[in-house]
């Protein structure tokens, strides 16, 4: 691969994230094995989560419990979707350097499964790929999360396979240096009556792509695919997705919503296809950016794609500014004028954090949009 | 305690308040009334100080602290209160939430900690359902899916909360049936105090036959045009306000 099989802004998947742009002039060396083991994270300690660590997008522990390792050999039995999907996600399969890949299967145990993708201060191009593995009627908590002062470029490729009846739910934390440039790609594969609940919360990074395929292709599949994103000056975070129905009775239900300060840009891609055979679908989607001042960018592409005719699809897609009555509501009852902006802007975005996940992780996320907030001095 | 010397508010270019003057004593409830579009909304929302809401002239006082000098927010802290006419929507806030940064950003300004939780808790509880507002209701998104009554209650719930010097309620009766206008008039009965002053702003005589205010002023085309006792009201009630209208 070279820098020039990156994408960029001539692809229209790619129109606002200029990828190539963003990794600079030359791509970086592939990223060496790490030479220690790295510390333990901090989040979520009520949760007693399983973690999972990855350092420049190597291998850098996994625990062995609920965790299958391995080998390229067993990866190609592995019953997820072709790999491919996207070039990135093909590239990240295809340069793992990594002799084997981790495959997180589900099983007795619904402590959740920690993902960490930790970058560092070395300039290298790392590649990673993890399988999840959610048998019938079984549940998966994964929780990913992007960290620390990387300055290279992280691609990293999820595939998961939701067997029938069975519940994925993922909650992503993207949260990379200003310096770093990431795609990570997920193609979550489900069968009858299966379930992702996708969580994604994007702090941005020079260039930060959290994009998600989904192909739901059994009867009765449910899709709730959310998210925030909160781009700072300098910061670029782009939420991708496309959702497939291929079969019938199926559901989505999204809600993303987004703030861009000056110099930030925030990007949301969002296609919902629902296929001929996918009668009495019932897809929701929504969309809404915020511009906290001038110079902000927030770019939305919504697409509906209904080929099927007994269908209920409704989407809706804005853009403005914060609501000064009620900013002003606020501050005559005393709040100031921050703090009431702060509040405004919180209440907006935790309106997407699906009700359904633990406290703990509630307050994580409603916790790290705060300190953002509080940074960001508004 | 409140008083406001000539005043006169400008919207979009265009005077709306034309030099008005008004005193409101401790202890006592005065009523504004007049037609549409005599500027009783503009007063309200001049005095709260909303962006757009230009002070050409005149001053404004509360118990010596010149308002007009201040953010809305330190006039909120000084001990000025505006129930609104439209309380706004915020989707994602909490009622309970909102009450709560309210009274303690209040409290900061003034040098106290803030409120120790269960004893908000408690306060709440307690405010609330001497206004027959459901607990449940306090941990819903501030006034989103409220009907009007809801509404206008649980304005009388941040009045009964915050504790004002001085509280303006801006067509609180608007959007009431009998029984919402009841239970929102005993709270401003409720919140008549010797060491507070009330200022109810009302097109209809509807509402002072549940709230008696001590002395009733007619306000047109920007101006106080009369003042006098409760049966003011009541004459304006039975002769209309074209008398006063022609006079002004």
């Amino acid at each position: 691969m070279n820098l020039a099989d990156l994408p960029n802004r001539r692809n229209e998947a790619w129109k606002y994230s200029d990828l190539r742009a963003a990794v600079g002039d030359a791509l970086p060396p592939l990223a060496q094995a790490p030479a220690n083991a790295p510390a333990a994270g901090k989040l979520f300690a009520s949760l007693k989560p399983i973690e999972i660590v990855f350092e420049n997008g190597r291998i850098a522990h996994w625990p062995e419990r609920n965790v299958r390792k391995a080998s390229r050999v067993l990866s190609k039995q592995y019953p997820g979707e072709p790999r491919g999907a996207t070039p990135l996600g093909a590239w990240a399969a295809e340069l793992s350097p990594d002799e084997w890949m981790p495959i997180i299967e589900a099983g007795e145990d619904e402590r959740p499964v920690w993902v960490r993708m930790v970058g560092d201060t070395s300039p290298t191009s790392g590649h990673a790929r993890v399988g999840l593995v959610v048998g019938a009627g079984r549940t998966l908590n994964l929780i990913e999360t992007y960290e620390g002062p990387a300055v290279g470029f992280t691609n990293v490729l999820i595939e998961g396979f939701v067997a029938e009846g069975a519940t994925l739910n993922r909650t992503v934390i993207q949260d990379a240096s200003e310096k770093a440039a990431l795609v990570s790609t997920a193609q979550i594969k489900l069968e009858r009556n299966g379930h992702l609940s996708q969580y994604v919360l994007a702090l941005g990074a020079k260039l930060a792509r959290i994009e998600t395929h989904v192909n739901a292709e059994g009867d009765g599949a449910m899709v709730t695919l959310n998210g925030a994103y909160l781009s700072g000056a300098g910061r670029h975070a782009d939420l991708t997705s496309v959702i497939e129905h291929k079969a019938p009775g199926g559901a989505t239900r999204q809600l993303i919503k987004g703030v861009a300060r000056k110099g930030g840009r925030g990007v949301f891609q969002g296609k919902i296809v629902v296929e001929r055979a996918a009668q009495k679908t019932d897809a929701r989607q929504h969309h809404q950016g915020l511009l906290l001042e001038d110079g902000a960018e927030i770019f939305a592409k919504p697409e509906l794609m209904i080929h099927a005719d007994d269908v209920q699809c409704a989407h809706g897609n804005t853009a403005g500014g914060l609501d000064e009555r009620a900013l002003f509501y606020m501050r005559s009852r005393g709040i100031p004028e921050a703090e009431a902006r702060a509040l405004l802007i919180e209440a907006f975005l935790a309106e997407t954090i699906p009700n359904g996940l633990p406290e703990a992780l509630r307050d994580e996320l409603t916790g790290l949009i705060r300190t953002w907030l509080a940074g960001a001095r508004l | 305690m409140f008083d406001v010397k000539d005043l006169q508010v400008t919207v979009g270019g265009t005077e709306i308040i034309k030099g008005l003057t008004l005193s409101v004593p401790a202890g006592e409830t005065h009523a504004i009334m007049g037609p549409n579009g005599s500027g009783k909304s503009t007063l309200a929302y001049a005095l709260s100080g909303r962006d757009g809401y230009e002070v050409t002239g005149g001053a404004a006082m509360l118990a010596g602290t010149d308002l007009l000098a201040l953010a809305p927010e330190e006039r909120a802290a000084a001990g000025l209160f505006l129930s609104f006419q439209y309380p706004v929507e915020i989707p994602g806030l909490s009622a309970i939430a909102f009450l709560k940064a309210a009274l303690n950003a209040q409290r900061k300004a003034r040098g106290l900690e803030p409120m120790p939780a269960p004893e908000l808790l408690k306060l709440l509880r307690a405010k609330a359902e001497a206004l027959k507002i459901d607990q449940e209701m306090l941990k819903r998104p501030l006034n989103v899916g409220f009907s009007g009554g809801e509404k206008k209650r649980f304005e009388a719930l941040q009045l009964a909360v915050l504790e004002p010097k001085f509280a303006i309620l801006d067509e609180t009766d608007s959007g009431l049936d009998i029984d919402a206008l009841k239970i929102v008039a005993a709270s401003v009965n409720a919140a008549r105090a010797p060491d507070r002053a009330l200022l109810v702003i009302t097109h209809y005589q509807r509402l002072l036959d549940y709230i008696k205010p001590d002395r009733v002023h007619v306000l047109a085309k920007g101006r106080i045009i009369a003042s006098g006792g409760p049966e003011l009201a009541l004459e304006l009630e039975r002769e209309g306000y074209d008398k006063y209208l022609r006079a002004a």
